[in-house]
């Protein structure tokens, strides 16, 4: 058993089956056309390039952390706007505390981190236990954190030097642009590798999980059948902020900086990666693989544009020509 | 007509049914200018389905309509509508952000030279209904605004505007407050004097005696008896209605009722914002004991669903007054969640709005109550959920593939167990079923009652809200009548059958009103 909905009939299930699976047969396809159409150089394919690969897998995995949180957050029939903006509060964060403040990697780490779960936790409040629509609260919690992040870093970027001295950051700090296992896996991927199997792992064997599912299927329903709902909904937003900050911490990590406008337009790649996952926007129904899918996909297709040197501009187009046909296949899904 | 006064409308040998179900056999039905007719019939005697024959909802039918003399085929509602009938609907269909003007006149709105829309002479026109029914009405304010009485005095006026000659209410008072029924009685009267008919649906004898001239009764599908109304009383009525034996499909058990489980005081709810359509509880009193299977009765809007809401913790928020002793110990439950770990379930009426989350399967949906339960430290032994559910849909005979299956590939009974089984698995102390068979089969009907009987045999308190006074005399071992919110009645099944239930859900308590006579005759 799976908690996405099942459906009956064995030709049904093939069907079924290909739909549940939607992202992953594309994510194989457009992996297929990049290492298909990948420019040579030396008649090596260069998307193949290890380097490549590697500059894929980093630029997802930011992304891909947002993209969990915000699968959860889906999952019970919300959305969270303002995960770009925490992404960039939390790089300011990191980066002012350790140079500014003298904070060690840990204590940083820590603090940014629960910024990120308290910030959740009021829009959260806002929207479960007020009766805001979570768009309008996250869209002012976009706001506010974008605002909060430039005061903080005095509207300038602030620069990650590393070494002992004051004004200088942790060596420790400078393990997020580094690679592990023989430098094969950068850690950021590391990272989000294990925040996926976390996700994917809870969302299949806790309780708290189906409760989620139930709020998403039929709030009414759920409230009527003991589902503490106020609840759910304020930790899945508390979740969906510690993990935006998680993602600005490695943003940091990687660019040795923390800037104010970091993760500007982050929040609508996150979306986009979870619905291209498969994940119903209306709540209920979805997954973390599929999003995990999702964000590799829109990754891999942006490296591929990349590399053939595609105008920016058309790359955008392709983009969303993406995520359109991604939720127009969901509508043509059999009906639970 | 054979008095001289002139046919409206005039049904004749009117048949539909459903699958092999007669809805309607053969009824004949005449609607004569400056006449209300009440239409009366237990819930599914065939009075909806002839309404929605007449006002072209349903257009399958055999038979014939003639409209002022005119044979008509009437292929959807607009073509009733043109031909002059008109249904005035229980849920009013009115957009509460526009304004009454706005509302009536939707979709034709009066124009200007510019094609802009015309305010001055759609508020005038409005003002102009509006006094033809004798109510003073703003016309520019919101229909959300007004109270459930105006709304409806607004969609009457709505159809006055497409010239409707006959007008078809179906338990227009069921919401309303007695000023507010005074209300309409005169717009009725005065519609009446204008020549137009009014088929009135109503299960109010004090009502029917009061304003309508002639009443027919429906049983099973098949007009059974007609009536002058100012001759009717309840239990003539009620007898006409019912006329039968009991059937035999319930239970015929007795278990002997064992320690009380539940008392309910003079329970009162005052919600912190009223809510237009709910009748909250308003002195409420009763008594569940172990094994029994004790029902509510009463009419529509008499605030059988909001009792056990209030009970369940799962009504509006508000002051609760009045006693709530489960098994001897006052509570008073704030929430569903809270009011579960106390020993209530609660089987709600709507399984698809309020029960299910109907594309997740059946597993999902059976164990919902329990998961936090049988989980340990958070996580869900799949062997502990799915035994669960394998367990329950064998226990209640659910028909279903798999458990995986969605739950929204069931059938209407087969849904309703499953939510039934959600609440069985919590173990409960009282159960709270509102309207647990409304929308299922014959079949699945009779399972569910034996379901009823076997969760009251293993003692279990057993408190079922229902509208079908067969149900309640045939499952119950009491059943309290509740009238305006507050209970008014209570009849021992074993001695009092379904005329004297429906007697004294319509009197308003006493048995035998004396119908007032309204001076005329």
């Amino acid at each position: 058993m799976t908690r996405t909905v099942p459906h009956r009939g064995s030709g049904g299930r093939v069907v079924a089956a290909l739909f549940r699976f939607q992202s992953l047969f594309g994510l194989v396809a457009v992996f297929v056309v990049a290492v298909v159409f990948s420019p040579r150089h030396d008649g090596a394919l260069l998307f193949l390039d290890g380097d490549n690969l590697f500059n894929v897998v980093r630029a997802v995995s930011e992304i891909g952390i947002m993209a969990v949180g915000m699968t959860f957050v889906i999952l019970v029939g919300g959305i969270d706007l303002s995960v770009g903006a925490v992404l960039g509060l939390a790089a300011v964060g990191s980066a002012v505390l350790m140079v500014d403040s003298d904070f060690g990697v840990f204590a940083a780490v820590a603090v940014v981190l629960l910024i990120g779960l308290g910030f959740g936790f009021l829009q959260g409040l806002a929207s479960a236990v007020f009766g805001i629509q979570a768009f309008i609260v996250t869209l002012a919690g976009m706001q506010i954190a974008r605002g909060l992040a430039r005061i903080w870093s005095g509207g300038q970027g602030v620069a990650i030097a590393y070494g002992d001295g004051p004004g200088e950051a942790p060596l420790a700090f400078s393990l997020l642009g580094e690679r592990t296992f023989n430098g094969l896996v950068p850690i950021p991927a590391l990272i989000f590798a294990v925040v996926a199997v976390v996700a994917i792992v809870f969302l299949r064997t806790s309780a708290f999980s189906r409760h989620m599912y139930a709020i998403g299927g039929n709030e009414q329903a759920a409230r009527l059948s003991g589902v503490p709902v106020t609840r759910v909904k304020v930790a899945v937003f508390c979740i969906c902020g510690f993990l935006a900050a998680l993602a600005g911490i490695v943003h940091a990590g990687q660019l040795n900086q923390g800037s104010p406008n970091d993760g500007f337009g982050y929040e609508l790649d996150a979306i986009a990666a979870v619905v291209i996952g498969g994940t119903s926007l209306m709540g209920g129904r979805g997954s973390v693989t599929g999003t995990v899918a999702g964000a590799l996909l829109l990754g891999v297709l942006n490296n591929f544009l990349g590399l053939h040197g595609v105008d920016p501009n058309i790359q955008l187009l392709v983009k969303g020509l993406v995520i359109v046909v991604a939720a127009g296949l969901q509508r043509l899904r059999p009906a639970g | 007509m054979d008095d001289g006064v002139s046919a409206l409308v005039e049904m004749t040998g009117i048949s539909k049914s459903y699958g092999g179900v007669h809805a309607c056999r053969d009824i004949d039905l005449t609607v004569r200018a400056g006449e209300v007719h009440a239409l009366l019939g237990e819930n599914g005697a065939g009075k909806s389905t002839l309404m929605k024959v007449l006002s072209g909802d349903v257009t399958d039918h055999t038979g014939e309509i003639r409209v002022a003399g005119v044979p008509r085929r009437f292929g959807a509602p607009v073509d009733a509508q043109r031909a002059g009938i008109a249904m005035i609907h229980q849920e009013l269909d009115l957009v509460p952000e526009l304004s009454v003007a706005e509302n009536i006149f939707l979709g034709r709105e009066p124009r200007t030279r510019l094609r802009t829309v015309d305010r001055r002479a759609m508020i005038t026109m409005t003002r102009g209904l509006l006094d033809r029914c004798g109510v003073r009405l703003d016309p520019r304010r919101p229909v959300g605004a007004l109270r459930t009485g105006e709304q409806q005095l607004v969609t009457i006026a709505k159809a006055l505007s497409l010239d409707a000659q006959v007008l078809i209410m179906d338990e227009p008072t069921s919401a309303l407050s007695p000023v507010e029924v005074e209300q309409m009685f005169t717009v009725i009267t005065e519609l009446r004097r204008a020549g137009a008919g009014i088929v009135y649906i109503s299960h109010r004898m004090d009502e029917i005696g009061r304003i309508a001239d002639r009443a027919t009764v429906l049983r099973n599908g098949a007009v059974v008896e007609e009536f002058d109304a100012r001759e009717l009383t309840a239990e003539r009525a009620a007898e006409a209605m019912v006329g039968r034996p009991v059937q035999a499909m319930f239970r015929t058990r007795a278990v002997e009722p064992g320690e009380e489980i539940l008392r309910v005081r003079d329970l009162a709810l005052t919600p912190r914002r009223a809510r237009s359509g709910r009748r909250e509880p308003d002195g409420i009193s009763l008594t569940v004991r172990r094994g029994e299977i004790v029902g509510v009765g009463g009419l529509l809007g008499s605030g059988r669903t909001e009792l056990l809401e209030t009970l369940f913790g799962a009504g509006p928020p508000g002051t609760v007054r009045g006693e709530i002793l489960l098994r001897g110990r006052p509570v008073r439950p704030r929430g569903p969640r809270q009011a579960l770990a106390l020993g209530l379930a609660f089987v709600p009426e709507d399984r698809r709005i309020a029960g299910l989350a109907i594309d997740h399967s059946v597993l999902a949906n059976t164990v919902l109550s329990i998961v936090e339960r049988i989980a340990t430290a958070g996580i869900v032994p799949r062997a502990r959920e799915t035994s669960a559910a394998r367990r329950i849909v064998a226990d209640l005979k659910v028909k279903v593939g798999s458990i995986g299956d969605a739950v929204g590939t069931l059938s209407g009974g087969n849904q309703q167990k499953v939510v039934f089984g959600r609440m069985l698995l919590t173990e409960p102390l009282l159960l709270l079923l509102d309207e647990p068979t409304r929308g299922v089969d014959v079949g699945a009907k009779a399972e569910i009652y034996a379901l009823l009987g076997r969760a009251a045999e293993q003692g279990i308190g057993v408190l079922l809200a229902s509208s079908e006074p067969a149900e309640l005399v045939g499952v119950c071992d009491r059943v309290v009548v509740l009238s305006g919110g507050r209970s008014v009645r209570e009849l021992d099944t074993s001695h009092a059958g379904e005329a004297e239930l429906l007697a004294a859900s319509m009197g308003e308590g006493s048995t035998a009103i004396a119908v007032d006579t309204g001076g005329a005759g």
